[in-house]
């Protein structure tokens, strides 16, 4: 699902200095597995979530996505990558205040080609995460760990096979992070290849590897210990 | 983007700004309606200078003998029968008529009941003579002929001249509002060779004699009446002045844009061209033109600060939405996508405006035509509408809105659209 070979991302802090963020990475998740991504505040896991997913294209190395190559991807071509190929869920959960529930899950459909039971679908996948009662919600209506979900239904909209999670249980409590892992867990027993950056022992715990960053170089790479949670959708 | 989408996600953003979306929409509308209001009325002021107060016809080209020619002394510069079939034989001349003034003066005594009011009055009278064809659309009754001797002779009175009875000599001695068709038929005295204010410049005794008005006509001579150019000459003749060097002759040209070759080839003949009207017409429609510009520019002006403070309201905005971009960016929004959504809420909020601001300045003018109509005292040439508002004034108001809010949305859709989400979704 995922091959990246020396991926270097460097930057320019406000001093002039060149940072490197990612040193180097060289990764391969197959299709449906459960990847978390741990390390320290600025160790490169984000960005690397980033890198992945399209949103960030100034790096050097190789990077091969659902058997897409991002490098040389123009704008249009990236877009349509990260509309069917990936899905995001982010710690801040980033949906939009002013559309209710199901039409955060919808917003994928505007930008590629919606499909005609695109409401439908959307409200299956409210349905689908535990909100079918709460579709017409805006989002200040809804509680972190339900705006959690209506993210996750968002991101799996477009039928990727890939999830890309950054932090997703970082805003949460535990009883509602739990619940939100268990939804991962399932969704990846259901062949979603999940690859998810977190500090949470919890998230690590579940999933089938972990791989440790620190200073922007792969340190570590060990199996998780897959633990069943109690939790569920 | 599927243009659905794109609306509905425009709807759904210009509902959440709805406060600033107005001020914006309103400051294009005040650019737009001050435009249109402006234009309009230049346009109606101009119309009616060009079509009642100086009427021109494009084709035409007044050609009088020169005022001092030494040409002359040598058989020049003097409008006789030859002179006149040169002129009709020019490149791009489709038609030649011929004028003459009687020559003597005339005064008109006119005592008895005008339209129902008792007048008793005196006055000079010009006499021009044309030939027919000239005016024969504006003539309402008979030929417009000399019948000889003794016969009422046929005359046109100029519409102008009309109006300035109508809105400022009737009133003023409390006599009847006339119309073209209510003078039809009028007759009223002429005693020519008689003057009230200089001697009279031909010898022997005057004769009376009697006019009848058969219409009224744009190209009548506006101090005076207009004949035919039969009468002229027999009356310069009776009286023993010049009847057979003509006072001016009017060409038609085959096209408006011959005439500069025609004006050329009759100077070159050492005659003068009579454009006294046109270019009054021209100064005053210029005066207008000007004055409607400079208050186009300061509409063009608020227009412009419209288009800025779009900017303005944009940039915040789209500063404020940076999150909301990303997370669009991250479902499959492509930067021209994110530019192409900024774009469409300036185009709404522009399209609102354009159209708002056109449709009060077309409300406003009804507002000051109706107020002219009622407050305005009666004056020569006053117009039903002072303003002209052709279809693409209406539509080109819209489309400056548009514009103005398009080009206010330029640089904040080019900043929305290289929103890097990887930075704005971080955290």
């Amino acid at each position: 699902m995922i091959q990246a070979r020396d991926v270097v991302k460097t930057y320019v802090d406000g001093d002039g200095t060149q940072v490197r963020v990612l040193d180097g990475v060289s990764l391969d998740v197959a299709e449906g597995e459960f990847v978390a991504v741990v390390g320290s505040s600025g160790s490169g896991k984000s960005t690397l979530l980033h890198l992945l997913g399209g949103l960030d294209v100034d790096y050097r190395g190789d990077l091969r996505v659902g058997g897409v190559t991002l490098r040389g991807l123009g704008d249009k071509a990236l877009a349509r990558f990260r509309n069917t190929h990936v899905g995001f869920v982010f710690q801040s959960f980033h949906l939009i205040p002013n559309l209710s529930a199901v039409e955060n899950v919808l917003l994928p459909s505007h930008f590629g080609a919606a499909p005609p039971d695109a409401r439908a679908r959307a409200e299956a996948l409210l349905e689908r995460v535990g909100l079918g009662t709460k579709k017409d919600r805006a989002p200040v209506r809804l509680s972190g760990g339900e705006r959690q979900r209506v993210a996750i239904a968002r991101a799996l909209f477009g039928k990727p096979r890939l999830l890309l999670c950054d932090e997703p249980t970082g805003n949460l409590d535990a009883a509602t992070g739990t619940g939100v892992i268990a939804l991962f867990q399932e969704l990846h027993r259901e062949g979603l290849t999940v690859l998810c950056v977190t500090h949470e022992e919890r998230m690590s715990a579940v999933a089938g590897r972990v791989l440790r960053l620190k200073d922007g170089q792969l340190v570590e790479e060990r199996a998780g210990l897959q633990v069943a949670t109690g939790g569920s959708t | 983007m599927r243009l659905d989408a794109l609306a509905r996600l425009v709807r759904l953003s210009l509902a959440r700004e709805r406060k600033g979306a107005f001020f914006s929409s309103f400051g294009v509308a005040m650019g737009v309606g001050a435009l249109v209001f402006f234009v309009g009325l230049g346009l109606g002021v101009g119309a009616v200078i060009r079509e009642k107060i100086f009427p021109t016809d494009a084709r035409l080209v007044d050609v009088v003998p020169p005022a001092v020619s030494l040409g002359s002394l040598l058989g020049g510069g003097t409008l006789d029968a030859p002179t006149v079939e040169r002129l009709r034989a020019l490149p791009g001349v489709e038609a030649a008529y011929r004028k003459m003034n009687v020559r003597v003066p005339a005064v008109t005594r006119y005592d008895g009941v005008f339209f129902g009011t008792r007048l008793r009055m005196g006055m000079e009278v010009l006499a021009l003579g044309v030939e027919p064809a000239l005016v024969r659309g504006d003539v309402q009754l008979g030929e417009f002929q000399d019948a000889g001797e003794g016969q009422p002779i046929p005359a046109l009175v100029s519409t102008r001249l009309l109006e300035l009875y109508n809105k400022t000599f009737a009133p003023a001695r409390k006599l009847p509002q006339l119309s073209a068709n209510m003078l039809v038929g009028f007759g009223f005295p002429v005693e020519f060779n008689r003057s009230y204010v200089a001697a009279a410049s031909a010898s022997g005794p005057s004769r009376p004699g009697q006019a009848q008005v058969v219409g009224a006509s744009d190209r009548a001579l506006l101090a005076g009446i207009t004949i035919p150019l039969d009468a002229a000459v027999r009356l310069n003749r009776a009286f023993g002045v010049d009847a057979e060097n003509y006072s001016g002759v009017t060409l038609v040209a085959t096209d408006p844009s011959q005439v500069p070759v025609i004006v050329a080839a009759v100077k070159g003949m050492g005659l003068e061209i009579d454009d006294q009207e046109r270019r009054m017409a021209e100064n005053s429609g210029a005066a207008v033109a000007l004055t409607t510009s400079a208050l186009a520019l300061l509409s063009l002006l608020i227009c412009l600060l419209a288009a800025v403070n779009i900017a303005h309201a944009l940039s915040a905005s789209v500063r404020a939405r940076a999150r909301e971009i990303g997370v669009m960016q991250a479902v499959g929004a492509s930067r021209a996508d994110i530019r192409a959504i900024v774009l469409a809420e300036a185009a709404v909020v522009g399209l609102a405006g354009g159209a708002a601001g056109t449709t009060a300045a077309l409300l406003l003018s009804l507002g000051v035509n109706r107020l002219a109509a009622g407050y305005l005292p009666d004056f020569p040439f006053k117009p039903d509408s002072f303003f002209s508002f052709p279809w693409p004034v209406v539509v080109g108001g819209v489309v400056l809105g548009l514009v103005a809010a398009l080009a206010g949305a330029y640089f904040p859709s080019r900043r929305a659209a290289a929103t890097d989400p990887a930075r704005t979704l971080a955290g």
